[in-house]
């Protein structure tokens, strides 16, 4: 009952005008955002932070804001598969097997609804699920020591790469280069500069944001510019929309099924979005396939979309409640707290209890909001759509630069970001992982903090790390999450595109 | 070819013998030695670092294409203009540097010149409207200021 009352004052937060105000305009940012293809939802979200951060908006706003962009995005991915065949972001994949043939078949605006209340529904179960798990969650982790949280950290490098990771080496390979970055600056405990070379403006470290906006933003310019993908794509004409009742009926179960999966996909460490889609797809193709599936069959568009609305939600899960960011987006939202000086974890639901109802209460109400926006306006989104990216990216980066600029008025930042750029471009070149280095960045300083701690405590002995049952437990799981996918991997992989393929030919 | 790996695994190598070894140099922090100096998580992650470098010598993977010199001559002139930006957002102004800066993006994008310069000149103008009167963050107005 003790969560109910919480969840109450939450919304008494939620549904004050300004709150509902940057609800509505995440919504309309995060759908845009993640609608345009190459401007997933981590990029949207990254570029908005330092804007976020120079109005001095209160946390509690900022919070709100930026969720719904990172729901409106999720959202917003599945219009670039309906109408493109081109998943907006890599969890909309799934959407584009059934989605795309729908609207070949002159269904475009039925798929499109079907997948918005999708969406709602895979959002609002796993919200549910969010305020269930997560106050049990926090409160189990008090439990934890230093030692329980740097195997807890190690466990988040270890599964980031998921299961679907091509190169387990590669993923390690860049946690150490993000948290190699971290270390950069005085030391916190000691006052010792390191890496600093004398330099003033490193003695602060690295700011994250400017590394964040730089590898995501500048990187993807560089990538489309390479491409000469700048006049963008031939979309399907969308028709009028003809939905009955009967209709919505028949996808609902699967869309409940699809929220169940992937808000689990979501909250265990290394599935995320993406595997959460694919769980609901397949398993719903088992259960109600008569034949149509892959050629437009609407409980095809409904699972993975719930689903990976679903474990979009999901994912908020472990990063509220330890601080463990599961996917990109999430790392990019974690970035946020730590900017505003919010430290999540456990101690985040007793500390700042008004702020994390907050947002949990703003996520139903930005949901709502989506579902209501995205079935009328639709045909707003997909004009924007029509923009080729010659015109937009530009301005994208434009606005991005801005951003950054804002937050310190120095030209040096801005070197920094396209420098982060040119690096992101290499990186992906040779297929180095972003996130994780991202993810090294933020949870750097708190990593060496346990770290420190522990042995502190141990009086130097490094046994310290393995001597609880919950410590070992953490850490078997994260050499699983590093050894597994070498063996999973590939055929997971094999799957999806198997299913994929076997679109293409039919 | 799996070439770019090597090369990579190479640098990364360097990078974490170099960092491994300055790290050892750090000054013994004041108040004397402890069982966790600052050099200690420095020193684990330049091994890990080190270990996946010589993974990826040993085992590349195949070799993403890159683009041919032209695109990345391109490439780097683009980055230089956005460098060039950033130096000139306060001599000269925020709103003819992003213009000029925009414009030069999106024609090299593939737009006519006569849409990329609409393209820079508007979005530069609305930009710096947003920002200064609604959003109220100032941006330098340069040569524009008298």
């Amino acid at each position: 009952m003790d969560t109910m009352s919480l969840l109450m004052q939450g919304f008494a937060v939620a549904l004050t005008p300004e709150s509902i105000m940057f609800a509505v305009i995440g919504a309309i940012l995060g759908t845009l955002i993640g609608a345009l293809p190459g401007l997933g939802p981590a990029n949207g979200v990254a570029i908005l932070i330092p804007l976020a951060f120079s109005l001095g908006l209160s946390p509690t706003s900022s919070l709100i804001l930026l969720t719904s962009v990172y729901a409106g995005a999720m959202y917003g991915g599945r219009i670039s598969s309906i109408l493109l065949n081109i998943p907006g972001d890599e969890p909309a994949m799934m959407t584009c097997l059934d989605g795309y043939p729908m609207a070949v078949k002159g269904k475009a605006a039925e798929a499109l609804a079907i997948s918005a209340i999708a969406s709602f529904f895979g959002s609002f179960i796993a919200t549910i699920g969010l305020v269930i798990l997560a106050p049990i969650l926090a409160k189990f982790a008090l439990k934890f020591g230093p030692s329980e949280y740097f195997a807890l950290f190690a466990l988040a490098f270890a599964t980031l790469g998921g299961i679907t990771g091509k190169n387990q080496f590669k993923t390690l390979m860049a946690a150490a280069i993000g948290l190699m970055i971290a270390t950069v600056g005085i030391d916190i405990s000691t006052g010792v500069q390191r890496f600093t070379y004398n330099t003033l403006e490193l003695f602060e470290g690295v700011d994250f944001i400017i590394a964040i906006v730089g590898l995501f933003a500048i990187s993807e310019l560089l990538f489309f510019l390479e491409r000469h993908a700048g006049d963008g794509l031939k979309q399907v004409a969308i028709n009028k929309l003809k939905l009955s009742p009967k209709d919505i009926i028949k996808v609902l179960p699967a869309s409940f099924r699809g929220a169940v999966l992937g808000f689990v996909a979501g909250v265990l460490p290394g599935a995320g979005a993406s595997l959460g889609s694919f769980i609901s797809y397949t398993l719903e193709k088992r259960v109600s396939d008569k034949g149509e599936f892959g050629k437009g069959d609407p409980r095809g568009v409904a699972a993975p979309e719930a689903g990976n609305n679903g474990a979009a939600s999901g994912a908020l899960v472990p990063m509220l409640t330890l601080g463990v960011p599961g996917s990109g987006t999430t790392a990019v939202l974690l970035a946020m707290l730590i900017s505003l000086n919010i430290s999540p974890g456990p101690m985040l639901f007793q500390q700042n209890a008004d702020l994390v109802w907050g947002v949990i209460a703003a996520m139903f109400v930005g949901n709502l909001v989506l579902l209501l926006l995205n079935i009328p306006m639709v045909g707003i989104f997909v004009k924007l759509l029509s923009i080729p990216p010659k015109y937009l990216m530009p301005v994208v980066t434009l606005i991005a630069s801005v951003g950054i600029y804002s937050v310190s008025h120095s030209a040096l930042d801005l070197y920094f970001m396209v420098g982060f750029g040119v690096l992101g471009y290499i990186f992906r070149k040779v297929d180095i992982p972003l996130v994780p280095i991202i993810l090294g960045m933020l949870l750097g300083p708190e990593m060496e903090k346990s770290l420190r701690h522990a042995l502190v405590l141990s009086d130097g002995d490094w046994g310290v790390l393995f001597n609880s049952g919950l410590s070992i437990g953490l850490w078997t799981v994260a050499i699983l999450g590093l050894v597994l996918p070498i063996i999973i991997g590939p055929i997971v992989r094999a799957k999806m595109k198997r299913s994929k393929d076997t679109v293409k030919d039919s | 070819m799996r070439i770019n790996d090597r090369v990579f695994g190479m640098l990364m190598l360097i990078l974490a013998v170099v960092y491994g070894w300055e790290a050892t140099k750090f000054p013994i922090p004041f108040g004397g030695h402890e069982s966790v100096g600052p050099e200690t998580f420095p020193i684990m992650l330049s091994i890990i670092l080190g270990i996946s470098a010589i993974y990826l010598m040993v085992r590349p993977d195949e070799d993403e294409p890159w683009a041919p010199v032209g695109m990345l001559i391109e490439l780097g002139v683009v980055v230089l203009s956005m460098l060039a930006f950033a130096w000139a957002i306060e001599p000269i102004g925020f709103m003819p540097a992003a213009a000029l800066v925009v414009s030069f993006l999106s024609w090299r994008m593939g737009a006519s010149i006569a849409r990329s310069v609409i393209t820079g000149v508007t979005s530069s103008v609305v930009i710096f409207f947003l920002f200064n009167n609604v959003l109220e963050l100032a941006l330098p107005l340069g040569l524009l200021e008298f």
